[in-house]
């Protein structure tokens, strides 16, 4: 059979990256092929030459048999080649239809256009309404459309980029079965993932990226986790050591009845939000993102102030009039999600990054900043957290995404903090360097200190968490003992089915 | 041919030095065809523009006196620039500071004291301080935009000026004339030599210089400042107070016009009248920015943009050039400079030529 | 290596400055046997206004002395600050005589002039003389009222409005001795004023002359440094009166006379002065009888009872026999300032801060 897609000797260099080196992949029709690697490891770069958005500057691609030349994504289009991006392209004040619209050559109607629309989405269970406002859908719905605006084209070949990163666990189960049908009728799909879970649940064959290199290929059907791994991260992920909790008597933080409006039109109010994080344990948040948990962060952190101070207590003390600053100093640790602007600041060097919340360990002197001591700390979170960067020295916005966060985290993690609240710990972060960051939080708890973790990926939070909370339109669930819950649970109370344990689910336990 | 526009991963040193260099190139360059075009000699006009007003030790002294208003200004504002506290007003806040100073100068009991000179410049920074305070009130409180209210208040000073001048301080011997009596000698700032008229408040510069540089580069309140600046939400995130960039940014950039409203009134110009800042408070700004926000930056710059105004005046006396030819030729740099800084941070690529 | 030669600079740049102060010492003629003469505008040179009426005077003393004078002049000074340095930089660089053209050239020239004691200064619309700083000055009021005496006859509203840069005593007379001249022929005439508080600012000054207008005054006199209060009067079909040149050309047929400003006899009485060795300061103060002050042609719309009682006025004020603020004057409030049979003194006339009865408006 002649491959849908061939590249051969794929090379592309960026100044002082070598982003793609002599990568080539065979897919073939009806093949769900997934493209697997760490951040960084060359995967989008390799998409977006596939799809024509930069040109390689070796190599050729093949399309059908049929050499590529002149590639654009107007050629991509004739082709049949489609992409449906990890951040969506959506105008959010207009409808569906008109969004799709936007994106179809030639004159259209939009009432045909919009039977057609609903046509696809209901032949591969893609429930979107044609005439809803863009704003007023969620991120799994605004996914449809995307997918939608590329069947409507008859693809032969859809890439799809970490499509499951903004999804419940239900939602994916149905996107899995959507691409499944696709396939099932000669479609092409390029899969891009990190979640090795995943592409042994979906995909029929593998290409491991390393540092822009293949590093193998496999069939993910066949394969253990720990194999495919082990050819992304080149070397054996390190076993995670959990040891028992031992908690503490009293609760270390906790929010109790926390209330507060959004400030943004598009956010979150939280409703009446109660939670207890005991020292010695790590509490999880669970939730789909946009439902409160960028609201909460900021102000258990005291980014913003509570409304009444007694609605967050840290040791018994109301902290909720005090300001981020004022927290630290009572113990409270906090590492955001956004590394660059928030944890750090992209333009400034470690040491003065060290500066921003480790000013308190005996930095600053009659006013003036202590740039030796601010370099000694920062030196010595680099070497402690293991942290490659070029020095003290070096721009926080030079550091890879997971290193910055092993820089930010342990900046923190140095304040001995008694309770440390962290979001999004792994986000974007590579297999590697997340492997570290959980081990470190759980050796943080372990030593007494309360960790609470917003996270939107399940697998970690069931990897790390001794209980999990789960927040969905501001509301926070019970508490759920992670050894005794499922992911499916989890997953229902994501989606605001209030409680899980009314309804009858045989879950599935999730195992490591 | 087609070029792209990229943000740099980092800012680049060499560039950091190249900039001003491709600035003043450029600037030799277009300026010299226009003024080949007028019948003029390039090297002449460009040395007569640069180089000749520093031949003598008044034009030395001339530049100095006229860079140092420009430099004391910028360094204010530069602390306020780094926190995003954009003080537009520092021309309202130098007229303030210059009221405030000559009043105490003409009204105050303390006429042949000794301490009349200190206290005018206490005046003069707390009235700039005062003036800038308003805006800051206003921006704390109620969130205002501070670049309107300082803009909006810079009218209302120079109205007051007008008032003033015009009205309750007129010198009453002076035949109606819209100034002040002279002030006392005991408030005037002491020339080096008689000579020359650069006086002493040039070590207020040169103190107000390093004071910024370590307030800037060394403190810890700087830092914070600077965070909220570059990156809000990092400051939020370490609990650095915006109010308190907000207020220490408008007045200390007040103080600091204010002191150069003071040094004008009591140095070159020795009473108030209804015009009594050359633009300063709004060149400073330029000068803040031609020195890319760093004190010792801002020297430099403010001597830069002392020499073309000086320039200006000496292509005109010597050459006989329109004022209006001088004009275009500052406006010529001061584009090609600050363009050029652009090149910092971004840089521009020769795309490859690709078929779509 | 640098570092010297820029010392060097400064040194010997230094020892030319000292040498040409010392080589300026002698004589009032310098080596070249050519007069240098140096002049400050307080505004560009433009077709109309009151910088224009001074380079006259500047190129009069070029037709005078041909190539025997080098002229150097500088525009747009209108800042003490500057204008300080400009005098320093004027007198030290050989001029012989230097002209400041502003009343906020005074203060400067005054601190200026002592240091080169061998240097003329003239200074226009000065109040201080000093050894070397003359001061000269035109009698505007002169002007103002042979202006106001053809108001007078066309005003129907019997309401005439003016427009004045700054509420200086140079201006606040002449606008009395406008309303004093139309007053002449219609006692009930009264006059609006609006000051703007700059000498050159179409966008107020056209606002100001609009308001006056709409205030139903029908002659407009505007003493500014453009021709702004002449042509917007013209465009709302108002009469209007011009200051410093003839200002027909915007009046849209309107524009009744000019009182002009005619510089050149004291600018080339001074140049010539100086080249004889004779000049010696003096503060001149000249009008309509010196040629200083001067009618521009009439409107040939204006009754030639108009035309006629205008240049009586104006041979009377020559011939001493009309004095524009003899008395009865009174001032707004009805108080008598000067008895009849005598006229205001002049110092109180250079120094007038107040209007006379029947100007509406404030002094500032």
């Amino acid at each position: 059979m002649t491959p849908r897609l061939e590249l051969r000797g794929i090379c592309k260099l960026y100044p002082g990256v070598i982003a793609n080196d002599d990568i080539s992949l065979s897919v073939l029709p009806g093949e769900i092929h997934a493209v697997l690697g760490e951040n960084g490891a060359g995967k989008s770069t390799l998409m977006k030459i596939i799809y024509g958005a930069c040109p390689a500057d070796k190599g050729e691609i093949f399309c059908d048999g049929e050499a590529v030349s002149e590639h654009g994504p107007a050629v991509s289009r004739q082709l049949g080649i489609e992409m449906v991006y990890q951040h969506f392209a959506l105008f959010e004040s207009i409808t569906v239809v008109e969004n799709i619209a936007l994106s179809m050559p030639g004159r259209l109607e939009l009432k045909k256009l919009a039977e057609k629309i609903l046509k696809v989405s209901r032949r591969y269970g893609l429930p979107i309404d044609p005439d809803r406002l863009v704003m007023s859908l969620s991120v799994g719905e605004r996914q449809r459309v995307e997918i939608v605006r590329c069947l409507l084209r008859n693809p032969k070949l859809l890439i799809l980029d970490e499509p499951t990163s903004v999804l419940t666990p239900q939602a994916v189960k149905t996107l899995f079965e959507t691409l499944r049908q696709l396939a099932d009728e000669g479609c092409s799909i390029l899969y891009i993932s990190h979640k090795l879970d995943e592409v042994r649940d979906l995909c029929h064959s593998a290409t491991i990226l390393r540092g822009g290199r293949v590093s193998g290929e496999a069939d993910p059907r066949k394969s253990t986790s720990a194999e495919l791994a082990r050819m992304m991260v080149g070397s054996d992920l390190p076993e995670m050591s959990v040891t028992p909790a031992k908690r503490t008597e009293e609760p270390m933080l906790a929010l109790i009845d926390l209330n507060l409006v959004s400030e943004n039109i598009m956010g979150t109010s939280l409703k009446s939000i109660s939670l207890d994080a005991f020292g010695g344990e790590i509490v999880g948040i669970a939730g789909v993102s946009g439902n409160g948990q960028s609201e909460l962060a900021a102000v258990v952190s005291g980014e913003r102030i509570a409304d009444r101070a007694d609605e967050i207590t840290l040791n018994g003390r109301a902290i909720g009039a005090l300001d981020a600053g004022a927290r630290r100093d009572l113990g409270l640790g906090f590492v955001p999600e956004e590394r660059l602007g928030r944890g750090a600041v992209p333009s400034y060097d470690l040491s003065e990054n060290a500066l921003l919340t480790a000013h308190r360990k005996g930095m600053v002197k009659h006013g003036i900043a202590k740039r030796a001591k601010a370099k000694e700390f920062a030196q010595n979170v680099i070497a402690k957290f293991k942290v490659k960067a070029n020095g003290p020295e070096a721009q926080a916005l030079s550091l890879s995404g997971g290193n910055l966060q092993k820089f930010i985290m342990g900046r923190e993690i140095e304040l001995n903090p008694k309770v440390l609240l962290v979001s999004q710990p792994t986000w974007g972060v590579d297999v590697g360097a997340a492997a570290y960051i959980r081990q470190t939080l759980i050796d943080l708890s372990r030593s007494g200190g309360s960790v609470v973790i917003i996270s939107e990926e399940l697998e970690e939070l069931f990897e790390i968490c001794d209980r999990i909370y789960v927040i969905a339109d501001g509301k926070l669930s019970h508490s759920l003992d992670r050894k005794q819950t499922s992911v499916e649970e989890v997953g229902l109370l994501m989606t605001g089915g209030n409680d899980a344990k009314e309804t009858n689910i045989q879950g599935i336990k999730y195992g490591v | 041919m087609a070029f792209k526009i990229e943000p740099r991963a980092e800012p680049s040193r060499s560039m950091a030095i190249a900039a001003p260099l491709i600035a003043i190139g450029l600037t030799v360059i277009i300026s010299s065809l226009l003024f080949l075009s007028l019948g003029l000699n390039p090297f002449v006009t460009l040395y007569t523009f640069f180089v000749q007003p520093l031949t003598t030790l008044n034009g030395v002294s001339e530049w100095l006196l006229k860079a140092s208003p420009l430099i004391l200004i910028a360094c204010g504002l530069a602390i306020g620039f780094r926190a995003n506290v954009w003080n537009i007003g520092a021309e309202g806040q130098l007229i303030i500071g210059a009221i405030a100073a000559a009043g105490v100068g003409l009204f105050s009991p303390w006429q042949e004291s000794v301490l009349l000179l200190p206290m005018m410049v206490i005046a003069g920074m707390v009235g700039g301080a005062l003036w800038a305070a308003i805006p800051a009130f206003l921006k704390d409180r109620m969130n205002t935009n501070e670049i309107l209210v300082t803009l909006m208040l810079t009218y209302v000073a120079a109205l007051l000026l007008s008032y003033l001048v015009h009205g309750p301080w007129r010198d009453p011997d002076g035949f109606n004339f819209p100034q002040t009596a002279l002030l006392p000698q005991a408030g005037m700032l002491e020339v080096f030599d008689y000579s020359y008229r650069l006086n002493t408040s040039i070590f207020f510069t040169v103190v107000v210089v390093i004071l910024a540089w370590v307030f800037m580069e060394r403190s810890f309140l700087g830092y914070k400042m600077s965070v909220g600046g570059i990156a809000p939400a990092a400051a939020k995130y370490a609990g650095f107070k915006a109010s308190a960039s907000i207020w220490i940014g408008l007045l200390i950039s007040g103080a600091t016009a204010g002191l150069a409203g003071m040094s004008e009134v009591a140095g070159p110009l020795g009473q108030l009248s209804s015009q009594i800042s050359p633009g300063y408070g709004f060149a400073a700004i330029i000068v803040a920015f031609i020195g890319r926000l760093n004190a010792f930056g801002i020297v430099l710059g403010g001597l830069l943009l002392s020499l073309i105004y000086l320039g200006g005046e000496a292509v005109q006396l010597k050459l006989g050039l329109p004022s209006s030819i001088a004009l275009i030729f500052q406006g010529l740099l001061l584009f090609f400079l600050l363009a050029s800084n652009f090149l910092i941070n971004f840089r521009i690529r020769k795309l490859t030529t690709r078929a779509l | 290596m640098t570092n010297t030669t820029r010392r060097e600079i400064l040194k010997y740049g230094a020892a030319a400055g000292l040498a040409t102060s010392i080589a300026g010492l002698p004589n009032f003629a310098s080596a070249a046997g050519k007069l240098k003469v140096g002049a400050v505008y307080v505004s560009p040179v433009s077709e109309i206004g009151w910088t224009k009426q001074h380079s006259l005077g500047i190129e009069a003393i070029k037709a005078e002395f041909g190539d025997k004078v080098e002229l150097t002049v500088i525009e747009n000074i209108y800042l003490p600050q500057d204008a300080e340095r400009i005098f320093r930089e004027l007198a030290s660089s050989g001029n012989d005589l230097v002209f400041g053209t502003s009343f906020s050239h005074g203060t400067p020239m005054q601190k200026v002039a002592p240091r080169f004691p061998n240097v003329a200064f003239e200074h226009c619309s000065g109040i201080k003389h000093l050894k070397n700083l003359g001061t000269f000055e035109a009698k505007y009021y002169e002007g103002t009222y042979v202006a106001g005496v053809t108001a007078g006859h066309v005003s129907k509203s019997a309401k005439i409005g003016f427009v004045g840069g700054f509420p200086i005593p140079d201006i606040v007379g002449p606008a009395n001795a406008l309303l004093r001249g139309a007053q002449s022929v219609n006692p009930d005439i009264t006059c609006n004023v609006i000051f703007l508080n700059s000498w050159f600012d179409p966008g107020k000054e056209k606002e100001a002359t609009k308001t006056l207008i709409a205030q139903g005054c029908d002659v407009i006199c505007s003493m500014t440094d453009t021709a702004t209060g002449v042509q917007v009067a013209g465009e709302n079909d108002a009469w209007s009166i011009g200051y410093g040149g003839d200002m027909s050309q915007f009046g849209n047929g309107k524009h009744l006379t000019a009182f002009t400003l005619n510089w050149v006899p004291i600018y080339v009485k001074a140049a010539k002065d100086v080249a004889a060795g004779t000049w010696a300061t003096s503060e001149r103060w000249q009008g309509l009888s010196d040629g200083i002050v001067q009618m521009s042609p009439y409107n040939t719309n204006l009754s030639a009872e108009a035309v006629a009682e205008a240049e009586k006025a104006r041979t009377d004020i020559i011939a001493g026999t009309l004095h524009p603020y003899a008395g009865v004057l009174k001032d707004q409030a009805g108080t008598v300032r000067v008895e009849a049979g005598s006229v205001l003194p002049n110092g109180d006339i250079r120094g007038f801060n107040w209007f006379v009865q029947g100007m509406i408006g404030n002094l500032g």
